[in-house]
């Protein structure tokens, strides 16, 4: 999730703290984008809001617009200084400097939203979304008439490459003939791009459109007003942006694992760990959309119940979309293993480089 | 039903060339004046928030389009007051003034990331629409910015070519002293060809936030002021010749994605590269000729006649 943000932090202080004059639990936050976004930063804002709302005593500080630069350091370190016993760093970039802070406050737990190693007091966690998509794929499937999907990335890292793939898997396991288009925009936030990433797909037939970028609001939007169904991502709450033509979409739900990690500090039980969890877990599936029938939710919802019951598609033999077999009978790929993907599953129409 | 090709890029181009042949014409005027404003991209990010913010607020995008030309404007004066009032060095206050408008954009723009703004209307004549594959396509389908992209072009010609007051903007984008002792007051005109080239960086920003993504999100113009600065040169100062640069140039961005869309075989990486190399290649193919009709006064700050 790198932005080019690169000024204006905005501390925000946003005190949810109950009666009690003394907070038992002070909480630093820091985004690397606004929370306002509809998307990424939104997900952890919201879910620290209802942590807030839940456990009595509990206050949360938050760091807006954070660069990934050296500068998290200081917004950190400023945070312990004002009690924080327990911080989450949300974006990628701040892996090196997080690690840093907390090996200087040994008494202060850390969440890192990333990947790497775990310590005592340093847990790291992330959202596999990758599998989740494959219901998405289920309902553009069903819903499409054109035969034809559309997915807008930002860069072809293999963690998208791996949404795309779950998304055609998806489609394809209830649409025999379906195909979905890839457009690379090469930026995780260049807008105009993404208006015409999204416009050059309707142009080619597609009539449902899912996106892997920070903010879903361009491609929802450009493609509501040409008429076309949406797939959001990120966030739970894109659905306002597409009143028509909105499916559904995946979006974080952070809300369980941050109320156990706030217990964790509360009770002096914290011990730092790698936890990955996908659908039914730190994933969920987004309220559907009028156009989706009964039926469609139906058989979506099965497909989310299968997902998180443990099923992946990302099992042999599966063949990508040049014909070679990239997964015999009894290979699969992990959800930790998802960042290495350099394929694209058959029935995707695009090029990974 | 598909678009042909050639419809979705000339769709393209249109689209994403609105806002770059905005912000070419703004610049090529400051230009003309001799004054070469590298914070461009600050403009246009400006611009964008100020009119999002606007927009978002309001509810009204005609307000937020009329504060995001007022802010271009007043952004071109404040550079105006530094290198023509304070003379400082042109390059160096254009780069600061970018990195001014990133911070000023991201403040401005921050409360109201994700609002959902109804953006500027946009209108097709019923018989433009009635054509072939047009109903289909975003051809024509556009808003007033868009419409008077090409009037807005021909207006500045005629302003810096036909007019007394164009002619004594191009005499101090020459040569200032020589302006100067023919009665003209050099610092007067460079600022109100600056204001006016403000507004109309401000007004391109506008169409990227207002009209094409309806969002704002922080350096969402992904470095299209420095392309535009290198549209006033392939255009060679000229606000005709920028119409084509701003569609040949938002061609080349729409022919990649459409390429991509129609499952083209060439590498994404390739293809996110051809609208640079097609503005390499051209000033390639254009920077040898004799006739470069780049101001002979450009960048020089005018220290008066003493």
């Amino acid at each position: 999730m790198k932005k080019h943000s690169f000024v204006a932090l905005l501390l925000a202080l946003a005190c949810f703290a109950g009666r009690a004059e003394q907070p038992k639990l002070v909480i630093g936050a820091v985004y690397v984008g606004s929370v306002n976004d509809y998307g990424y930063n939104r997900s952890f804002h919201d879910a620290l809001a209802q942590v807030a709302r839940d456990l009595p005593g509990v206050k949360i500080l938050e760091a807006e617009n954070v660069p990934e630069s050296a500068t998290v350091e200081g917004i950190m370190e400023g945070m312990i200084q004002q009690g924080a016993k327990l911080i989450f760093p949300t974006s990628f970039g701040y892996a090196a400097s997080a690690r840093k802070v907390a090996k200087r406050h040994k008494d202060v737990a850390f969440e890192y939203a990333g990947d790497g190693d775990a310590s005592r007091n340093f847990g790291v966690f992330f959202g596999s979304t990758q599998i989740a998509w494959y219901p998405m794929g289920v309902a553009a499937g069903r819903m499409t008439k054109t035969n034809k999907l559309g997915f807008v990335m930002g860069m072809p890292i293999g963690y998208a490459l791996g949404n795309v793939n779950a998304f055609q898997m998806g489609a394809r396991s209830v649409n025999k003939n379906v195909q979905t288009i890839v457009v690379v925009t090469g930026g995780w936030a260049d807008k105009a791009k993404e208006a015409g990433a999204a416009n050059a797909l309707i142009d080619q037939g597609c009539d449902v459109v899912g996106m892997h970028v920070d903010s879903p609001a361009t491609v929802i939007q450009t493609v509501e007003a040409r008429g076309g169904m949406s797939i959001g991502f990120q966030s739970l709450e894109a659905r306002a942006l597409a009143p028509k033509g909105w499916l559904t979409g995946l979006g974080f739900t952070w809300t369980p694992f941050f109320t156990k990690i706030a217990q964790d500090v509360l009770n002096n039980r914290f011990r730092g760990e790698a936890v990955y969890q996908g659908l039914g877990g730190m994933v969920a599936v987004a309220p559907f959309g009028k156009a989706v029938p009964p039926d469609v939710q139906k058989l979506v919802n099965d497909a989310a119940k299968k997902v998180a019951g443990g099923f992946s598609p990302f099992v042999g033999p599966v063949k990508d979309n040049k014909g070679n077999i990239v997964l015999p009978p009894g290979a699969s790929v992990g959800a930790d293993q998802m960042g290495s993907l350099n394929w694209y599953v058959e029935g995707v129409v695009g090029k990974v480089r | 039903m598909t678009t042909p090709l050639v419809l979705g890029v000339l769709a393209g181009a249109v689209l994403s060339g609105t806002s770059l042949l905005y912000a070419t014409l703004g610049e090529t005027l400051a230009e003309r004046s001799g004054i070469v404003n590298l914070g461009l991209e600050g403009v246009l990010l400006m611009g964008a928030s100020v009119g999002f913010a606007v927009t978002a607020v309001t509810g009204n995008p005609w307000l937020g389009l009329a504060a995001a030309a007022l802010t271009g404007g007043l952004a071109n004066g404040l550079f105006g007051w530094l290198v023509v009032t304070r003379k400082a060095n042109q390059l160096a206050s254009g780069l600061a003034m970018m990195f001014f408008g990133f911070g000023v954009s991201a403040l401005v723009g921050a409360p109201h990331v994700g609002a959902v703004i109804t953006g500027l209307p946009k209108w097709r004549p019923a018989w433009l629409g009635a054509l072939p594959w047009v109903s289909a396509s975003t051809l024509f389908n556009y808003d007033l910015l868009t419409w008077l992209a090409l009037p807005v072009a021909l207006l500045v010609w005629w302003l810096l070519f036909k007019t007394r007051w164009g002619l004594g903007v191009r005499a101090v984008g020459e040569s200032p002293a020589a302006a100067f002792a023919s009665g003209r007051n050099p610092a007067l005109m460079q600022f109100q060809a600056l204001g006016l080239g403000g507004m109309l960086g401000g007004v391109a920003g506008a169409h990227l936030s207002l009209s094409l993504t309806l969002t704002w999100a922080e350096y969402m113009t992904a470095g299209r002021g420095f392309i535009a600065i290198a549209l006033v040169i392939f255009s060679k100062w000229n606000p005709l010749r920028a119409v084509v640069g701003a569609l040949l140039f938002g061609g080349a961005e729409a022919l990649q994605l459409q390429l991509q869309a129609r499952g083209s075989l060439i590498s994404p990486f390739i293809l996110e590269m051809m609208p640079y190399l097609l503005t390499l290649l051209v000033l390639l193919a254009w920077g040898g000729s004799r006739r470069l009709a780049a101001p002979a006064g450009l960048g020089r700050t005018f220290f008066g006649s003493d």
